[in-house]
């Protein structure tokens, strides 16, 4: 155990935590190593805010052990809360103040003083791009301006775990797009570990070096996203070819797990990993003298993998499946 | 520890600053004990003009035997309500962002409470120095000490503000605590008539109403009419702040999210 403490960044075994009656988080166990970014995905209701808030020394665990920083959340809180760093789901800024006040007083609580946390707040107040608003009150800053402020405040004291609940929640699509971009910055340029919760899937498959998948307090699939994506089946490419002759799939038989011929010229191809093979695919086409005409892909999902292991869609609308859907019916009334 | 004093007096800070900015709040604040001293004082003050009357309020002129009273309420209702705002932070989310930061407990509710009590007291000095202009037995000889008793009230009533407000979690609960709570023991206090003509059961209630004292040691102090041993008083006072501040403390302390 002693040799995980200094490998791991967070060791769960077994948490479990229960409101009353209803078990929030049942016998949940994860490890995350120093410097990865580590993402839990699931629906509303999940368990994540309770996890990250037992995590960050905020509730008390009702069984299982839990080592932050290699600290115990139970028997050394305050060990815990000098190494981490918190961004809540709801927000936590005291939005009488300025964006600067709000970055002084948290340096000062966490022991920061004089010109060293001057220069922290300029830099992190830079860093999220909010050093030309730090004057204004914070109930003037838009949701996407308090989140990034609580970013930079998190980091503020310089701690090696980060912990963000839902970073994006109810952004726009371009303001999520920058959260990600210093989600991926801090990674790079400060070595933080990351623990971030979602139920966005493209911003678990965007950030995470791994995902536990978690339904109703229990983590129902842990590894990359690759491999998780590999848990819902193969890759297809889809190929259009002039003059298609039933029987073309015998060019391909020794490069895919499965052909199968389509109306219209069209050709799909199980393969392991369609990246890879569609050069190849391509390749042999030519060799053979196919014209090729269209030529696509589909990967699963990390939804199809929440599909496969629940029979339930991860959620059922987000920023992003409405973007789609505004496009899609832009495209209908053409 | 030093830590500690940082964090200790970052957070009396913010609750100074942020009562700089609601300016909303404090012209609210201060309006309320005028309405007492103006529309309360002065009418009665007229009716209570005659000799026999003096002898009621230990020989005082009515408006100087209310404006003390007048001044402890104001620091009492200031610093109750100042506590009891952490509910706000709850509600915000601020709370969180104080919990989770590794700064002892201890020193970072502290702090708050001797800002909000800093408040309260500077509330009370504007109701005293307006007490200066319409009562004329007042002795400006009384204010410092009287700037004591205040202090230790504010530490007092903001300390059970804030462990009150650690342990409701509804505001309706808030709601039913100003209007069963404040407003009774304002009256039981002895801030508007001598304790010594209630009815038995009302004095009992007196007796134990930590605001009495208040009223009591800071109208010594500014008229020598009093029904205790103002050190009496100090002592209860002092008594009641350390219980309270201990209290708020250990709440704070083991507070979590549950
Ligand atoms: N304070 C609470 N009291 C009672 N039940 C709660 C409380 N907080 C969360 N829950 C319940 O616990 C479960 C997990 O909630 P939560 O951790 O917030 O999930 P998520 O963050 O994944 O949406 C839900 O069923 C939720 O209703
Ligand atoms: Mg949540």
């Amino acid at each position: 155990m002693d040799a995980d403490q200094d490998r791991f960044a967070i060791v769960v075994e077994g948490l479990v935590k229960r409101y009353g009656r209803i078990v929030a988080v049942d016998g949940v166990s994860f490890r995350v190593g120093y410097g990865e970014v580590f993402g839990f995905l699931g629906p509303n209701g999940a368990g994540k805010t309770t996890t990250i808030h037992v995590l960050a020394t905020l509730l008390r665990p009702d069984g299982g052990r839990v080592l932050v920083a290699g600290r115990d959340v139970v028997r050394d809180p305050v060990g815990v809360r000098r190494s981490i760093g918190v961004v809540f789901q709801d927000p936590s800024l005291d939005s009488e103040l300025t964006g600067y006040e709000n970055l002084y007083l948290h340096g000062r609580i966490y022991g920061l003083r004089g010109g060293l946390l001057k220069e922290r707040i300029e830099e992190m107040l830079r860093f999220v791009e909010l050093w030309e608003h730090r004057d204004r009150l914070v109930k003037y800053y838009s949701g996407g301006m308090r989140r990034r402020l609580e970013i930079a405040r998190a980091l503020l004291h310089g701690p090696r775990i980060l912990f963000l609940d839902e970073p994006t929640l109810g952004l726009d699509p371009q303001t999520r797009a920058h959260i990600w971009d210093y989600i991926r910055k801090l990674r790079r340029e400060m070595g933080v570990t990351v623990f971030l919760t979602t139920h966005y899937m493209e911003e678990a498959e965007a950030l995470c070096d791994r995902i536990a998948i978690i339904d109703h307090g229990e983590i129902i699939a842990e590894g990359s996203p690759e491999e998780l994506k590999h848990m819902a089946g193969n890759d297809i490419v889809y190929l259009k070819i002039r003059g298609a002759k039933p029987g073309i799939c015998g060019f391909f038989e020794d490069l895919a797990i499965e052909c199968r011929e389509l109306p219209g010229g069209r050709v799909a191809l199980k393969v392991e990993d369609a990246v890879k093979a569609l050069p190849r695919i391509l390749l042999r086409a030519r060799d053979r003298g196919l014209d090729v005409l269209e030529a696509s892909y589909h990967r699963p999902s990390l939804n199809d993998v929440f599909l496969l292991l629940t029979g339930r869609e991860i959620r059922e609308e987000g920023p992003m499946d409405m973007i789609k859907a505004v496009v899609m019916s832009r495209r209908w009334r053409r | 520890m030093s830590e500690a004093l940082d964090a200790l007096i970052v957070m009396a800070y913010r609750q100074l600053k942020r009562f700089r900015r609601g300016r909303a709040r404090v012209v609210s604040s201060i309006v309320n004990p005028i309405i007492w001293i103006v529309f309360f004082g002065l009418g009665w003050s007229n009716v209570f003009n005659f000799p026999m009357a003096r002898m009621i309020f230990g020989g005082l002129d009515y408006l100087s035997f209310l404006t003390p009273g007048v001044v402890a309420m104001s620091v009492f209702t200031a610093s109750f309500i100042g506590g009891i705002t952490v509910i706000w932070d709850k509600q915000f989310g601020f709370l969180k962002e104080v919990l989770v930061a590794p700064a002892p407990r201890w020193a970072t509710i502290l702090g708050r409470i001797i800002g909000d009590s800093v408040i309260a007291v500077i509330q009370g000095l504007i109701i005293l120095g307006l007490s200066f202009l319409v009562a004329h037995s007042l002795n400006p000889w009384g204010v410092p000490v009287s700037i004591l008793y205040m202090l230790i009230l504010s530490l007092a009533f903001t300390g059970v503000g804030v462990s009150l407000a650690l342990r409701i979690t509804s505001m309706e609960a808030f709601q039913m605590i100003i209007s069963f709570l404040m407003l009774p023991l304002v009256f039981l206090s002895g801030a508007f008539y001598p304790l010594k003509y209630m009815p038995d059961w009302m004095k009992i209630i007196a007796y134990v109403n930590p605001l009495t004292y208040t009223v009591d040691g800071i109208r010594y102090w500014l008229t020598g009419v009093s029904s205790f041993n103002p050190y009496l008083d100090l002592a209860v006072l002092s008594g009641l702040a350390a219980i309270a501040l201990v209290v708020a403390a250990k709440l704070f302390s083991r507070a979590t999210l549950d």
